[in-house]
């Protein structure tokens, strides 16, 4: 049996309306409505793919305050898991990358009660203001080899290997595939791009049960659920939230706001006629001018 | 190769009807269906008929889906009214004709397939599982081939499978049928065109205007000068809070005669009895033309905010849910809620300029061909080991105000899902052991006796309905027709000599100008009361119906013109309903973006559904 885990961000909701800003411009994430991160999205939907092609089992994870478990439900719509974790302690606070990659690393070795993860999948990275660097520390860390970019995965179960293709893009060169084979257990981060095929009549049937079990689960997310402290985590506190943090924030530039140098003319749309200008200057625009 | 015991190519009524019944046989069947989901594809007028006949065994919608279907299935209204209006500009005569809506009737709903197929898919793909079968969607089948004696379907999306036998469930408009040459296209002669429209309009209002109960409907059809002399006629159904107005043409009459759909629709809207039905209060803006641009913008969005308030509420309002509101803890009672209404409505007007009018409100436009089974039914619905079934098999009753086709789709699947589960049983898939038995099965239905000849308790029915029309005095020439229908003993006669002669012959006499345009529209001005309309409603324009519509574009065209000069193609620049036609030089050229797959440009172009998920998405349907 496959053992697969995804390690989930909840990110603030930043679409109109849901997000909140202090008076000094800083993020007030109190207020602000939060979300499955988008990247954590992509990874649910490989580690559904899983589900339906090998039959995996799916334990999905993630550090934060007890308001992650909404992130949570829609992680299992998506993923339908089997195993909800949610990591909260208070000693978690002020955690930089390193610092969650313990938390995570702890809680990835303890899913389906210490059974080994197969695959680990997280996002390409959160959208706020994270660095991409929790998932190769986590990597790290559990001793698992890494693969970054990861824009689509066959698995071997019989000879437990892996065969992903990744995206390397540099700057001023073309965009190389990578195809590699690598022995499981691995840790995958999955490239936004990446979308799950399923193009068999029987692929579809199971992916259509899975995702119906997926929307039973989540009648009662409860029952999935395990929140887990510091102490049943076994952490030691040296190595997690500040304590565990070699990362200094020594000062926070307030990034000024952009000088609009745009010009902007509202069209009022009910009246046709006002379109016509605007086509035109597209077209101007189109043409380079 | 994957391989499957039974695939139904169709996810409509009639092949969501064939999963549920071969399921609970205890078979495998896998359903694929081109729409992204289930219900987008599919239009109704429309009326769900459960049917009775001393004649012979009817399968009905609740044999498949449950005798508890009357108080579970996401239905419209149970129709008990049913109402023949003959028109003549603003004179109308109307008769009573609940009595032929009755005949062999157990019930009638009217339905909103969006509505209602997605709720036989849920009980269906239930079943299905249990077997290891389901319901698969976004998937167009585009090939059927027999291979090494195997039948493979191929598809755009998916890799290619084998089944053991087909159920072609793929509507009028069948690639299966085609692909297979198991029968030609459809002939304009063969098919009826029909074209609709959703109108909103708040339950209580429905029931106050319509004199309803509140789970009562009522069937409104229409003949004569709506019609823009054409063999056809208009309907009105009530739906729960919508109404669903439209038309139904013989296509040939369309072609020798060509309108523009959307101005059938205009013309009975146009009608002062239907505006009357359709009315509602609607909110008309000015413009705010003293405001800067940037502050009418304003205004405009925060208005938008403050008229869905005000609908969502007043919908709410005339629901028979209303009573949600005070349980909601919102509203002490209903007199609270009528005050916010009046004081929204109030603000609306003095700080906005708001007005409220009478008008109406229109949700969808959509078409479909529609199969005229005496003309068309397959004589042999079967091709080796593929069974047609519904529309795909030119199924459907068409006689007079008649309309049915979900009922004879629904009986067609049990008997297909007999036939096959029989073959699975005796691991016979012989076109001679399948097809033949069902092609048998088939022949047992009384629906194909209506087919196949005129039944003379329906017509007799009909004929005593409008015996005391004193037709004599409107026109003379109606005076030996008029002796033949009063004549008991004259009526048989004349009955059975139509029968021998057979329904083809006597089709031009009974499916005619005279019948549909000309007597309606003498009824309606001798013996018509005068129904004065009391606003003027503003009808949206084409452009407007289609951007109302939604759409998956595919960029490539389903469809192709054979003869881009032919004269054919260009009728369809008027007849085609959203337009997709047009002339460039002398060539009739496609732009396939905003078709509705109504199938009517078919016969002269290499027709194929849209791929997996793209096209139209109907939202009522
Ligand atoms: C205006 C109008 C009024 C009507 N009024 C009534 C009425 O009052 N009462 C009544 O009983 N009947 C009425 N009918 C007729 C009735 O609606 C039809 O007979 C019925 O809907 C046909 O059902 P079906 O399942 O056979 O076909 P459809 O509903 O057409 O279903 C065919 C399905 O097959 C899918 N499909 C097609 N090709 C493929 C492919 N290659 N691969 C995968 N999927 C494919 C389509 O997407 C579609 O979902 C009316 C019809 C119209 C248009
Ligand atoms: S292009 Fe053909 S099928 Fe499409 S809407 Fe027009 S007539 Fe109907």
């Amino acid at each position: 049996m496959l053992h697969v885990a995804v390690i989930i961000k909840l990110e603030p909701d930043f679409s109109e309306g849901n997000v909140s800003y202090n008076s000094d411009g800083t993020l007030n994430r109190a207020e602000t409505k939060n979300i499955l991160g988008p990247h954590s999205a992509v990874a649910c939907n490989a580690a559904f793919y899983c589900k339906v092609r090998y039959g995996a089992q799916v334990s999905v994870g993630t550090m934060g305050p007890p308001i992650a478990e909404s992130a949570l439900k829609q992680a299992q719509i998506l993923s339908d898991a089997e195993e909800l974790n949610l990591y909260s302690d208070r000693m978690f606070a002020g955690a930089d990358t390193l610092a969650t990659a313990e938390v995570l690393k702890n809680g990835i070795e303890k899913m389906f009660g210490g059974n080994k993860i197969d695959i680990v999948f997280s996002g390409h990275r959160a959208s706020d203001g994270e660095t991409g660097q929790t998932g190769p520390q986590t990597a790290w860390k559990l001793g698992y080899t890494f693969l970054g970019n990861v824009i689509d995965f066959e698995i071997d179960l019989e000879r437990k290997v892996v065969f992903a293709k990744r995206v390397i893009s540099l700057q001023g060169m073309d965009t190389i595939i990578e195809e590699i084979e690598s022995p499981l257990p691995v840790f995958i981060t999955i490239d936004p791009s990446y979308r799950s095929i399923f193009n068999t009549v029987s692929q579809r049937l199971a992916a259509n049960n899975f995702r119906k079990e997926a929307s039973k689960r989540i009648e009662d997310t409860g029952q999935y659920l395990k929140i887990l402290d510091g102490k049943k985590l076994e952490l030691d506190p040296k190595l997690v939230g500040l304590p565990g943090s070699p990362t200094i924030v020594y000062r926070v530039e307030k990034i000024p706001r952009a000088k609009t140098n745009r010009k902007a003319e509202i069209v009022d749309p009910s009246n046709v006629n006002n379109l016509a200008p605007v086509i035109e200057k597209l077209i101007q625009i189109s043409r380079g001018k | 190769m994957e391989q499957f015991d039974v695939a139904i190519i169709g996810g409509g009524s009639a092949g969501l009807s064939a999963l549920k019944k071969l399921s609970d046989l205890n078979k495998s069947a896998i359903l694929i269906e081109a729409g992204n989901s289930i219900g987008t594809k599919n239009v109704s007028g429309g009326i769900l008929y459960s049917k009775k006949d001393p004649q012979g065994r009817i399968y009905n919608v609740e044999d498949v889906f449950g005798s508890d279907f009357t108080s579970n299935a996401p239905v419209e209204r149970l129709i008990k009214k049913y109402l023949l209006h003959a028109t003549s500009m603003n004179k109308i005569f109307t008769i009573d004709m609940t009595p032929l809506h009755d005949y062999k009737t157990n019930f009638a709903y009217s339905v909103l397939l969006n509505r209602l197929t997605p709720w036989f898919a849920e009980l269906a793909s239930e079943s299905a599982e249990k077997h290891g079968g389901g319901i698969i969607t976004g998937v167009h089948v585009s090939d059927i081939q027999w291979v090494d004696n195997k039948t493979i379907v191929r598809t755009n999306e998916l890799e290619d499978f084998a089944v053991r036998s087909i159920i072609a469930a793929d509507g009028i408009n069948s690639e299966i049928a085609q692909i297979t040459s198991a029968r030609g296209k459809f002939t304009p002669e063969e098919v009826y065109f029909g074209v609709k429209v959703i109108i909103k309009l708040p339950e209580k209002i429905i029931e106050e205007r319509f004199h309803l109960d509140s789970t009562e409907g009522s069937a409104h059809l229409f003949a004569g000068d709506i019609t823009l002399n054409h063999v056809g006629g208009g309907f009105l159904y009530t739906n729960r809070d919508t109404l669903s107005l439209g038309a139904v043409y013989h296509y040939n009459s369309l072609l020798s005669n060509p309108v523009a759909p959307s101005q059938l629709i205009d013309e009975l809207i146009k009608n002062p009895l239907i505006s009357e039905y359709i009315k509602d209060e609607v909110t008309l803006r000015n413009g705010n033309e003293g405001l800067s641009k940037e502050d009418q913008l304003k205004v405009h969005l925060g208005v938008s905010k403050l008229i869905k308030t005000y609908n969502e509420l007043r919908d709410k309002y005339f629901s028979k849910d209303n009573m949600k509101l005070i349980e909601s803890g919102k509203f002490g009672n209903l007199e609270e809620v009528k005050s916010k209404i009046d004081s929204i409505k109030h603000d609306l007007n003095e700080k906005f300029g708001v007005q409220f009018v009478s008008n109406y409100v229109e949700l969808e436009f959509s078409a479909k061909l529609i199969p005229d089974g005496k003309r068309c039914m397959m004589k042999k619905p079967h091709f080796k080991n593929i069974l047609f079934i519904g529309d795909a098999a030119g199924r459907g009753i068409f006689i007079g105000p008649k309309i049915e086709g979900l009922n004879v789709g629904i009986d067609d699947a049990v008997r297909a899902a007999i036939a096959i589960s029989r073959s699975i049983d005796s691991n016979n898939f012989d076109s001679n052991y399948l097809g033949n038995y069902y092609e048998s099965l088939v022949n047992e239905s009384p629906y194909t006796r209506e087919m196949s000849m005129i039944d003379e308790n329906y017509l007799n029915l009909f004929l005593e309905l409008v015996k005391d029309i004193p037709m004599g005095t409107i026109d003379h020439r109606l005076s030996f027709g008029l002796q033949v229908i009063k004549n008991k003993h004259l009526r048989g006669i004349s009955l059975r000599l139509a029968n021998y002669l057979g329904y083809n012959r006597i089709l031009p006499l009974i499916e005619s100008e005279k019948t549909y345009v000309q007597i309606p529209m003498l009824l309606a001005n001798k013996l018509g009361d005068i129904v004065n309309s009391t606003f003027v409603p503003s009808i949206p324009t084409l452009p407007d119906r289609i951007a109302n519509l939604q759409y998956n574009d595919d960029s490539e065209s389903h469809i192709i013109v054979n003869d881009k000069k032919s004269e054919f193609m260009k009728k369809l620049i008027l007849l085609c309903p959203t337009k997709c036609y047009s002339l460039e030089g002398n060539d009739v050229v496609l732009q396939h973006e905003g078709c509705v797959e109504c199938g009517t440009c078919s016969v002269g172009t290499v027709w194929k559904h849209p791929k997996g998920e793209k096209g139209i998405r109907y939202r009522y349907g």
